[in-house]
């Protein structure tokens, strides 16, 4: 086959393609959300290298704050994002129309994902959050530099990870609507959750930098600063175009 | 919403590019994917899972496995392969040696486990703290003290040799080198290191016979380690504590996984096969032969630590007579037709470090 018949049946094929395709590709039975994390400490925005007081009166910076949320209900089970506070706070969402109360997801990776070898996309280990000599992944990674903390170069390097049962790390997160939401199919619509980094350091379980300023492995610890997971989270605003 | 104008480019150049590739012009080649047939050995158990579910087994993606395997580019010197402590001679354990060399000059802190019928291990390494045969290469390869080096990098190197982009492509239909891919065709060549073909083997088949010595052998292995060492694996896979004293590196071994004190000084069992080539024994290859290890079990178990192993609670009695008998039974369990099998071999001249 010459260029010229190639280009041809190239042109045809694409016309073809085109005429069948939009029925498929717009996803008009979806609403598509947006949804932003917002991360803040002591009441302001969390920025990077930035100096903020924890509730114990600890001074703090981070350098790096990423962490793992799948499962989104409604209709995206076995959804996976990694949120990267600094450079990559975004998700995006087909959901199913509806008028909701509330939406959730997994603070984590679920079990399954952790033991099922190889991943790719979020899950890809060159992605930095995966532990090799104890398979499994990082599911919140905070680190920093704390006066507070008594490790090596005034760090903070608090790797929260463990899926085997008794230290399981992930945990579910419901996000309420105060006057419930309507999505409609194919409209587009700005969710923003705030993540409060206060909750982090004092919810559940209080977690002061100048006693626990590394955690790099499953176990009670990493079980104690899961359980602060769900109260970090809250809803901020909700805006449709 | 119009979107038929940006769909029709795309599909455009969609098309335009499967045609491109169906035209071979990458001059990388075709996809030629080879199915491999993998089949249980006679009498050997089903595994308990299928490795290759996910990740079928293909001829392309079996020598891209064997080629990764003994790549010096894995490794942050570039000579530190997998297959430089993996030694096939050695049923794929490191040769006399109790610690590996890795890069640097460093030391690994365990003893290189001998790489056989893996695809009926649930866990890996000594520890079982590998949930997956896919994801072990990822510790060696990124451990200081082994191969050192980051999955940016090798990803790097891999990308710029034509020849893996080659056999990326022939394996996975196109030349993208990804970290699963890499994973996978390696899991497709150790999970492909099926060692069921030793004089014992041959007995169970009908093949051959003991002679008196290795018979006598074989009952007493029945009697006094069939518990932990169980046909025809000659392992059942779980954590015990064998009575070794904490060594050096206070390796606690499983608890440091499981977070469980009940777990302190708990190691995985190692299969007897292979074992006359395996050596040094235990998991910091502390005892260099074979009849010291069987002394070890007769004579030196320290029965002081808390989380012993019930079963040797009652001491192993065997005479000097008896220890030869079962040595002549182990030596049995020897498989050379898996060490010398040309298709594990190095592809190409490798460097191990002594």
């Amino acid at each position: 086959m010459n260029k010229a018949k190639l280009l041809l049946l190239t042109v045809i094929l694409s016309g073809l393609i085109a005429l069948l395709l939009p029925s498929f590709s717009v996803p008009a039975a979806s609403a598509r959300l947006r949804v932003h994390f917002v991360h803040t400490a002591a009441g302001k925005p969390l920025l990077q290298d930035s100096l903020y007081l924890n509730p114990f009166n600890e001074t703090y910076s981070v350098s790096k704050l990423k962490y793992y949320v799948s499962n989104w209900h409604p209709g995206n089970k076995g959804s996976c994002f990694l949120i990267n506070a600094f450079s990559d706070p975004v998700i995006s969402l087909d959901i199913p129309p509806g008028q909701y109360e509330s939406i959730s997801f997994l603070l984590g990776v679920d079990s399954v994902h952790n033991s099922s070898g190889a991943q790719t996309g979020a899950l890809d280990p060159l992605n930095d959050m995966f532990w090799t000599w104890n398979t499994g992944y990082v599911m919140f990674k905070l680190e920093g530099v704390s006066a507070a903390s008594k490790s090596d170069l005034n760090r903070i390097e608090q790797h929260t990870g463990g899926y085997r049962s008794p230290f399981a790390t992930m945990r579910q997160v419901n996000i309420v609507f105060p006057a419930g939401e309507k999505m409609e199919a194919g409209k587009t619509y700005d969710l923003n959750i705030e993540m409060n980094l206060d909750k982090y350091w004092k919810g559940a379980n209080e977690i002061r930098i100048a006693e626990h300023p590394v955690i790099t492995k499953p176990g009670n610890l990493a079980v104690m600063v899961a359980d602060n997971f769900p109260g970090m989270f809250s809803f901020k605003s909700f805006l449709s175009h | 919403m119009n979107y038929r104008i940006p769909i029709l480019i795309l599909a455009f150049i969609g098309t335009g590019l499967i045609l491109i590739s169906a035209g071979k012009e990458d001059g990388l080649g075709a996809f030629a994917s080879t199915p491999l047939k993998w089949e249980i050995p006679k009498g050997f158990p089903k595994p308990p899972t299928n490795i290759f579910a996910k990740n079928k087994l293909t001829e392309e993606g079996f020598q891209l496995g064997r080629k990764l395997f003994y790549e010096g580019k894995l490794s942050k010197d570039g000579e530190t392969s997998c297959g430089s402590c993996h030694q096939q001679f050695a049923a794929f354990s490191t040769f006399d040696h109790d610690l590996s060399h890795g890069v640097n000059n460093s030391f690994s802190t365990r003893n290189a486990p001998a790489l056989f019928n893996l695809a009926w291990m649930r866990e890996y390494h000594w520890d079982g703290g590998i949930n997956h045969i896919e994801v072990q290469p990822l510790s060696p390869m990124l451990a200081a003290n082994e191969m050192g080096e980051t999955l940016d990098s090798v990803l790097f190197k891999l990308k710029k040799d034509t020849a893996y982009r080659r056999m990326f492509k022939a394996a996975f239909g196109d030349p993208a080198i990804t970290s699963q891919r890499m994973l996978k065709a390696l899991a497709q060549f150790t999970g492909s290191l099926v060692s069921a073909n030793s004089k014992y083997d041959k007995v169970k088949r009908g093949e051959a016979s003991f002679n008196a010595p290795e018979e006598k052998g074989y009952a007493l292995y029945k009697a006094n380690c069939a518990a932990c060492h169980m046909e025809p694996l000659f392992t059942d896979y779980s954590y015990r504590n064998n009575g070794l004293a904490l060594n050096r590196f206070t390796d606690i071994g499983r608890q440091q996984i499981s977070g469980l004190a009940g777990d302190s000084l708990k190691f995985k069992v190692p299969s007897l096969r292979n074992v006359q080539l395996s050596y040094p024994y235990m998991h910091d290859g502390r005892i260099f032969s074979l009849p010291q290890v069987l002394d070890h079990y007769r004579l030196k178990i320290n029965r002081d630590q808390p989380t012993l192993d019930p079963i040797l609670q009652k001491p192993i009695v065997l005479s000097d007579r008896e220890k030869n008998e079962l040595l002549y039974f182990l030596y049995t369990l020897t498989d050379t037709s898996f060490t010398k099998n040309p298709r594990f071999a190095a592809p190409a001249p490798i460097t191990i470090k002594h």
